[in-house]
């Protein structure tokens, strides 16, 4: 898998500093784990961080806070509360790998319109970015849709055609703006995506309208 | 003792893995545990929290040293990324995707000493390079990383076009990277 279409470095600031908001922060960590290139451009802008924790000005402990660290050493770890737990799904085995997250939201899908479905990765609020997944046959045009913000595409299996620029497993498309576009899937075949999106996805028409409110996006 | 001596860090971590050494613990807590809790009273925190955040973060640490690739990261690059780790599930409650290890990750032998060496003066060259940014550069990483603030809240925060900041952040960006590619 060669992978062309890549975050820019902003994403990948925004990444490493654990400023994301989760929706994103999981396409990301999904694109991340497919491509060494950057994961060595999140190591780069991790190594900032490290640099600019070192320029800090220190803010003094409370004066007991070494014993008490000391008394903690030999005790076990405390469970993470909000750690992933593994789900025990694996996903299909012709997709680039993914999260396990990503994987057992499969089993949640919509089939919304022939040949579609979408399946929401896990509950956001709100007003916080949305991530799903979302399943067109081959040679299928997404519904023309505009949005404010950002929106982060990766494939994950397939491919499809943004004004011109041809998106396969692996790739990440980056869209901001208010951009009205109408992807389109490529014929050979189905094409998977993950995607995260700012709310509100605007879709045109009243079929894709009714699409959207069934699928929940 | 506050300030550790640059090549000391990594050192310090790797004997903690080898032989839970609690002297080497003691340095490590004393330098970077007040920096951690100035890094989490900057994101937000309250100072109960900072402090309880910087105690997370040591014992964290502590209990991953035998993780730590020096070849791979710098001491102070580490400690960073799981403070932030650790600021992200405190901070926001919910559930996140982890981060990614990289797959390399693997750390079998014992670095040799030149490993820590060179790791560590990678570490004081990328001091010097984020202190070198030009100030636009260094004004967003700041923001980013100590602000908790995306590129496009960032874009709101200084009334600037989306464009600067992403380019701004690809300058300082590259610059440290080639820096790292230099040395690898």
């Amino acid at each position: 898998m060669t992978i062309h279409h890549h975050p820019s470095d902003a994403l990948l600031v925004d990444y490493a500093s654990g400023a994301m908001r989760p929706a994103q922060a999981l396409v990301l960590a999904a694109h991340v784990h497919a491509c060494p290139r950057c994961r060595s451009h999140v190591r780069a802008a991790e190594a900032a961080g490290g640099a600019l924790l070192e320029e800090l000005a220190a803010a003094p402990m409370t004066p007991e806070a070494l014993a008490l660290a000391m008394a903690r050493l030999d005790r076990p770890e405390p469970a993470s509360p909000t750690a992933a737990r593994p789900t025990g799904v694996a996903a299909p085995e012709d997709w680039i790998a993914v999260p396990d997250e990503v994987a057992a939201a499969v089993r949640r899908r919509r089939w919304v319109a022939p040949g579609v479905w979408v399946a929401q990765v896990f509950k956001s609020r709100p007003d916080e970015p949305l991530s799903y997944l979302l399943r067109v046959g081959g040679g299928m045009r997404m519904p023309q849709h505009t949005h404010q913000g950002t929106e982060l595409t990766l494939v994950l299996k397939g491919a499809f055609v943004d004004e011109s620029t041809r998106y396969e497993a692996g790739d990440l498309a980056e869209v901001d703006g208010e951009v009205e576009h109408s992807p389109h899937i490529t014929a050979e075949g189905e094409c998977v995506c993950l995607v995260a999106s700012d709310r509100p996805l605007v879709v045109r028409g009243v079929i894709a309208r009714a699409v959207q409110k069934l699928a929940g996006i | 003792m506050s300030q550790l001596a640059r090549s000391e860090a990594a050192d310090l971590i790797v004997r903690i893995a080898r032989s839970q050494d609690r002297a080497a613990f003691v340095a490590l807590f004393e330098h970077f545990a007040p920096r951690v809790k100035s890094y989490m009273l900057r994101c937000g925190a309250a100072q109960e929290a900072a402090e309880e955040l910087a105690q997370e973060a040591l014992l964290a640490v502590w209990r991953k040293a035998d993780q730590y690739d020096p070849e791979r990261s710098g001491a102070s690059t580490w400690i960073f990324t799981i403070a932030r780790n650790l600021r992200i599930d405190a901070l926001r409650r919910e559930r996140r995707p982890v981060i990614v290890e990289d797959p390399s990750d693997a750390n079998e032998a014992e670095p040799a000493p030149d490993v820590l060496l060179a790791s560590a003066q990678r570490d004081e060259r990328l001091r010097e390079a984020v202190t070198e940014l030009p100030r636009d550069q260094a004004e967003v990483v700041r923001l980013a990383f100590f602000d908790d603030r995306t590129h496009v809240e960032i874009a709101g925060q200084l009334e600037v076009p989306l464009g600067t900041v992403k380019s701004r952040m690809r300058l300082a960006l590259g610059r440290l990277r080639r820096l790292l590619e230099d040395q690898a």
